[in-house]
C-alpha cells in the first residue's frame, strides 16, 4: 500500500477516535441543556477505578417501585416514571418495558421482583460520581457526618433527563454542593 | 552475542585453531551485518518510554482535578489524544523508521484510553469496565495494520485479554460469553500470519508464539457457562490443539523456547490429567448434550483432529506419539467413565504413567536431558498425587518413591555415559 493511501485510512481513524468521545460529549451536553432535573436523595460510598480515577458510589434511596406485572428478570431493561414528591424529592410512579409516551422516565435496570410487596426492586445507571481523588473518601465521611443533622437524609443527586438517559450533574449535602461542602469541612 | 564470539577471537589465532585471515573475515562479517540491521534496542526503549508516558498521563488525568472547569478538561481530553495522531501521522508521511512508528502508536494507543476516561469522567458516566475497554480495542486495532505495528498489536491482544476476563468472570456478567474476543483475536491473526511468514525465528514471533496460547488459555475458562463439568474437556482439548499446533514442523524445528503451543500444551495436558487421576473427580453428574460447553468441545476436537489429518496427509507423522493422540481416548474416556468413576480414575493414571514414559523415550532419542527429566517429573508428580488418596501401604509408597528417584539417577547416568561415548567417539 502506498503512503498516501496508508495516510488517508489513518486520517479517517483519527476521525473516528476523535469522534467517539466528541460523540459521548454532545449527547450528555443536549441532556443537560434541554433535560428536567430532579433530585435524588442518595447515599455515598467509596470505591475506585483503575482507568477513570476515584468516583464516589451513590445508593439511591429510591429503588423500588410498586408495579402490578410479576413477570421481570434480573438485569432487565426497565422504564421507570418519574414524578416529584411534596417534597421536591424525585419518586417513582411506575415501571414498565415499554418506553411510556408521556412524562419523565429514566431506563433502569431491574434487580428483583418481591411478591410479599408487590414491589420491583431497580438501580439507577447513574451511580458514579467522580471526584478529585483526595476528596471521595471525605464525601463519604461528610455525608455521615451531614446525617446527624436534624433531617433525615440531606443528601441528593442532581440528575438532568431527557428522553430515558440521564446525566448525573452534581452531589449536594446541605444544598452545597459536595467538593465544596468537602473544602469548607 | 556476536561481540562475545569477536572477543574470542584473539584468544583462537593465538591457539591456532584459525588463522589470522579467516578471524579478520568473521569480524568483518558480524561488524558489516551490525551496521545493517536497525538498531532493536532504540525501538524497544522507544515503546517502552512511549508506554510509561501514556500510562502516566491516564493516572495525572484519574486525579480528576477539581479547580478546572468543564472545557478546561474536555480541552485536556482531546489534546493528548490530538498531539499522538500528529505523531503518528508524521511518522507515516516521513516514511519515518520502526522505532518511530512502534513509539508513536504506543503513545496514541494510551491517549486514546485517557481521552474516553476523561470524557466519561467530566459527565460522571456509569462504566462498566469491559464496555470502556471494548471500545479502546475498537479505536486502536487499525493501527496495528497502518502501522505495522507489533507493539500495539501485543497491547490489543493484552486488553482483549482483560476484556474478556472482565467480561466473562466478572461479578455482574457472570452469565455472559465474550464472543466479540474471538472476533478481536481473528483480526490480529493476519499480523500474526505476517511474521510468522516473514519473521519466522525472531524474537517478536515468539512472543507472540506465546501470548496466543496464553491469552486463549486464560479466556477459555469465560466460555464455561453452567456445564462446568465439561470445562476440564473444554481445557484438555484446548491443549491438545496447543500441543499439536506445536508439533507441526514449522514450530517443531525451532528451538524449544520459542515454541510456547508445544510447552503450554504439553504442561497443560499434564497437569488436566493428573487433576483427573483423583479418585474424586470422576463422581460427576450426568453428561450435557445441549450446552454451548458441547458445542465448543465438539468444534475443539475437530480442530484436533483437522490439524492431525493435515499433519498425517503431508507426511509429517514420522513416529507414534501419544500426546498427539490423547483428546480422542480422553473424549470417549469422558463421555464413558463419567458413570464408571472406577474405570475413569484407573484409566487415566495409566495415561499419565504412559505419557511420562512417551517424554523420557523422547527425551533419550533427542538426547536432550530437560525432556527427559519432565518424562521423570510427571511420573514423580504422578506418584505425588497417588500418596495422598489411595490406601497403599505406607511400605508399597515408599518403595514407589524410591523407585522414582533410582529412575532419575539411572536414566541420566545413562545418558551421560551415551553422550561421553559419542564425544568419545567423534573423537576417534
Amino acid at each position: 500500500m502506498k503512503t498516501k493511501h496508508i495516510f488517508i485510512l489513518f486520517v479517517l481513524l483519527a476521525l473516528v477516535q476523535l469522534c467517539i468521545p466528541a460523540q459521548m460529549i454532545f449527547n450528555r451536553e443536549s441532556i443537560l441543556k434541554q433535560g428536567i432535573a430532579y433530585k435524588f436523595k442518595t447515599e455515598p460510598v467509596d470505591p475506585s477505578d483503575p482507568f477513570k480515577g476515584k468516583y464516589i458510589y451513590l445508593n439511591y434511596d429510591l429503588r423500588n417501585v410498586e408495579v402490578g406485572d410479576k413477570d421481570w428478570h434480573r438485569k432487565q431493561d426497565v422504564y421507570i416514571s418519574i414524578a416529584n414528591d411534596s417534597l421536591g424529592f424525585a419518586k417513582a410512579v411506575t415501571a414498565s418495558l415499554e418506553k411510556p409516551e408521556s412524562g419523565d422516565f429514566v431506563l433502569a435496570k431491574a434487580d428483583w421482583y418481591s411478591e410479599s410487596t408487590s414491589e420491583l426492586r431497580f438501580s439507577f445507571p447513574f451511580n458514579e460520581f467522580y471526584m478529585e481523588e483526595s476528596k471521595a473518601y471525605d464525601a463519604e465521611v461528610a455525608h455521615r457526618d451531614a446525617q446527624r443533622d436534624s433531617l433525615p437524609n440531606n443528601t441528593y443527586a442532581l440528575v438532568y433527563i431527557k428522553d430515558g438517559e440521564a446525566v448525573l450533574e452534581n452531589v449536594f449535602i446541605n444544598d452545597i454542593p459536595i467538593a465544596t461542602f468537602v473544602e469548607n469541612e | 552475542m556476536n561481540s562475545k564470539l569477536i572477543k574470542e577471537l584473539p584468544d583462537l589465532v593465538e591457539n591456532d585453531v584459525i588463522s589470522k585471515e579467516v578471524a579478520s573475515k568473521i569480524e568483518h562479517y558480524y561488524l558489516s551485518r551490525q551496521q545493517n540491521t536497525p538498531n532493536k534496542l532504540f525501538a524497544i526503549f522507544g515503546v517502552l518510554g512511549s508506554l510509561l508516558v501514556g500510562l502516566g498521563i491516564i493516572l495525572i488525568l484519574a486525579h480528576n482535578w477539581d479547580n478546572f472547569d468543564r472545557i478546561t478538561k474536555t480541552i485536556f481530553a482531546f489534546l493528548p489524544l490530538i498531539i499522538g495522531q500528529l505523531f503518528v501521522a508524521f511518522s507515516i508521511l516521513k516514511k519515518k523508521s520502526v522505532t518511530w512508528k512502534e513509539a508513536s502508536g504506543t503513545f496514541l494507543f494510551f491517549t486514546i484510553g485517557s481521552s474516553i476516561a476523561l470524557v466519561s469522567q467530566i459527565y460522571n458516566i456509569p462504566g462498566n469496565l469491559s464496555a470502556y475497554v471494548l471500545t479502546w480495542i475498537v479505536l486502536s486495532l487499525p493501527l496495528i495494520y497502518l502501522l505495522k505495528s507489533n507493539a500495539i498489536a501485543i497491547l490489543n491482544i493484552v486488553f482483549a485479554t482483560f476484556y474478556a476476563f472482565e467480561f466473562g468472570y466478572g461479578y455482574y456478567t457472570i452469565d455472559q460469553t465474550p464472543w466479540l474476543y474471538l472476533v478481536i483475536m481473528a483480526l490480529i491473526i493476519p499480523h500474526y500470519i505476517h511474521l510468522l511468514k516473514h519473521h519466522k525465528t525472531s524474537n517478536i514471533t515468539s512472543i507472540f508464539n506465546w501470548l496466543f496460547p496464553l491469552s486463549i488459555t486464560i479466556v477459555l475458562g469465560a466460555f464455561v457457562q453452567d456445564a462446568s463439568e465439561l470445562g476440564f474437556l473444554m481445557y484438555l482439548l484446548l491443549f491438545s490443539v496447543f500441543y499439536n499446533i506445536g508439533k507441526i514442523p514449522f514450530f517443531n524445528t525451532q528451538k524449544l523456547r520459542k515454541n510456547g503451543y508445544l510447552i503450554f500444551g504439553s504442561l497443560g495436558i499434564v497437569i488436566m490429567l493428573l487433576t483427573m487421576s483423583f479418585d474424586g473427580f470422576w463422581y460427576l453428574e450426568e453428561f450435557f448434550l445441549n450446552t454451548q460447553e458441547t458445542y465448543i468441545s465438539i468444534v475443539l476436537f475437530v480442530a484436533n483432529l483437522g490439524i492431525l489429518l493435515f499433519v498425517y496427509s503431508r507426511k509429517w507423522l514420522k513416529e507414534f506419539n501419544l500426546f498427539q493422540y490423547i483428546f480422542i481416548l480422553f473424549s470417549i474416556l469422558y463421555i464413558l467413565g463419567l458413570n464408571i468413576p472406577i474405570v475413569g480414575t484407573i484409566i487415566v493414571n495409566c495415561i499419565v504413567f504412559v505419557l511420562g514414559v512417551t517424554t523420557i523415550k523422547i527425551g533419550a532419542d533427542k538426547f536432550h536431558f530437560g525432556i527427559l527429566n519432565y518424562g521423570l517429573l510427571i511420573i514423580t508428580a504422578l506418584v505425588v498425587c497417588r500418596f495422598f488418596d489411595t490406601n497403599m501401604s505406607f511400605v508399597i509408597r515408599g518403595l514407589l518413591f524410591v523407585g522414582v528417584g533410582l529412575g532419575f539417577f539411572f536414566t541420566n547416568y545413562m545418558m551421560l555415559k551415551k553422550q561421553k561415548s559419542n564425544v568419545e567417539s567423534l573423537k576417534n
